[in-house]
């Protein structure tokens, strides 16, 4: 039995009187590829995001490396430090170059030298196919060149996970293809990752474990194979003969 | 009685020490209304009640008063109980008035930048103060330039109330004269003359600024 790197136990989450998350139990074996798909505002944002504590959860608990998360400063930002996290919309820092974007993260949360941290950031560009770009401004690059340098910045923290939030749902239909070729070669290399994504074709291929979700909870989860071809649920048989 | 054009440079001399005084209490009431207003502007984004409240009632009570009345409330209140004199009571009262309204500007600059900016520094593990420091100051601070240069030429017109008080500066050393030599509209374009010169160099410097941080 492998240990769970990250575990999720009976998560609620309320936007005020609206309940998010419902019961949310989940968990993450290392090097494992977990997909979360289902609709707009079936909570899945919201789940990946309290994995993290951007969402702060009501009810439940969150374990990392077999160690529960409480909901302070120092323990928060020392486990943010393990998840690498990459947003829809890149959040890259206008301000700095793709390397200085890359190299803040291990110069200033893990103390590294800027020298070092300047190869390393280096290695992992190269990785994303952006190493070329490392003098260029973030609003010089195309979208999928942004999400590209974004992943990269999330590797160089040498992350244990890494959790993706719909990575390619604000990119340009052409541009999706590079940022799936990345996301797919660390899930070859054997990196644990979390993904939240509209592109079924992508988890069917890529995840060991789909959940889906709807209305605030897991209503099926299973190998690709299982969910996409034999769902046992009605919601899930709706929501696939919907998008497939 | 026509305009005496000769009078302009003939009298130009004796502006140049009002010239240096207006200068001087205008950079003095920025430098520390840049202070108060970067102070005033976290606690105002504070979730914290007794910082945000505080900031709250110094920019209404300074945002819902006239300058003049602030003036000489700092003048004559600051002469009863510091003993202050007129000079230090002008930088204070502006560096007060201003610091209220660079709040606002340095608080619209700060919120005006996008969340995911403060949610990807943080996820890479960075505390908030860090965050702020790193990663939304420095992006902030290029919005606030524009906002920022403008206040800084109110921040120069608005010294000459400073002459209520006794501040011998531009407008008051104008009526001086012209209480003396009857030239009224020739002290007034001397006058003049320099606020047009200070704003000039204001916006020079600005849009310099501006061009500098666009490149980077």
């Amino acid at each position: 039995m492998l240990e769970n790197l990250i575990e999720i136990r009976n998560l609620h989450k309320w936007f005020g009187d609206l309940h998010v998350l419902k019961g949310i139990d989940l968990e993450v074996h290392p090097s494992e590829v977990v997909g979360i798909i289902g609709a707009s505002g079936s909570g899945k944002s919201t789940l990946l995001r309290c994995v993290n504590f951007l969402e702060r959860f009501q009810e439940g608990t969150i374990s990392v490396q077999g160690r529960k998360v409480r909901d302070n400063e120092k323990e928060i930002n020392a486990m943010r430090s393990k998840l690498g996290m990459v947003f829809q919309h890149f959040n890259l820092f206008p301000h700095m170059t793709v390397l200085g974007n890359v190299i803040e993260g291990p110069t200033q949360v893990l103390g590294k030298k800027k020298k070092e941290a300047k190869a390393t950031g280096r290695y992992f560009l190269e990785k994303v196919g952006m190493l070329d770009k490392q003098d260029t401004y973030p609003n010089m690059l195309s979208g999928g060149q942004k999400q590209r340098v974004a992943i990269a910045r999330s590797l160089a923290m040498q992350p244990e996970v890494m959790l993706f939030d719909e990575p390619t749902s604000a990119l340009d239909p052409e541009l999706v293809g590079e940022v799936l070729r990345v996301i797919k070669k660390l899930a070859e290399e054997g990196m644990t990752l979390m993904i939240v994504t509209h592109e079924m074709g992508f988890a069917r291929e890529v995840a060991d474990k789909v959940y889906f979700m709807d209305e605030g909870l897991i209503v099926e989860q299973g190998s690709p194979a299982q969910l996409f071809e034999n769902p046992q649920k009605e919601r899930t048989q709706a929501f696939l003969s919907q998008i497939l | 009685m026509g305009y005496d054009f000769s009078a302009i440079f003939q009298y130009f001399p004796y502006f140049l020490p009002a010239a240096w005084m207006t200068i001087e209490i205008t950079v003095l009431g920025i430098l520390l209304g840049l202070l108060l207003g970067l102070i005033t502007a976290f606690a105002k984004i504070s979730s914290k009640k007794f910082l945000n409240l505080p900031a709250l009632g110094y920019i209404y009570m300074i945002r819902g008063t006239p300058l003049l009345l602030q003036l000489l409330f700092i003048y004559y209140g600051m002469r009863g109980i510091l003993g202050l004199s007129a000079l230090p009571s002008a930088v204070l009262a502006l560096g007060i008035h201003n610091g209220a309204y660079i709040a606002e500007i340095f608080r619209g600059a700060i919120i005006s930048i996008s969340p995911g900016q403060m949610e990807a520094a943080r996820s890479l593990g960075m505390t908030y103060p860090r965050a702020m420091l790193r990663i939304i100051l420095p992006q902030a601070f290029k919005r606030s330039v524009p906002p920022l240069g403008n206040q800084f030429i109110i921040a120069l017109k608005d010294s000459s109330l400073a002459s209520t008080i006794t501040i011998n500066e531009l407008l008051l050393k104008s009526q001086q004269l012209a209480s003396s030599n009857f030239m009224m509209m020739e002290m007034l374009t001397i006058a003049a003359f320099f606020y047009l010169i200070y704003t000039g160099l204001f916006t020079w410097l600005f849009n310099s600024i501006e061009a500098k941080l666009e490149t980077n």
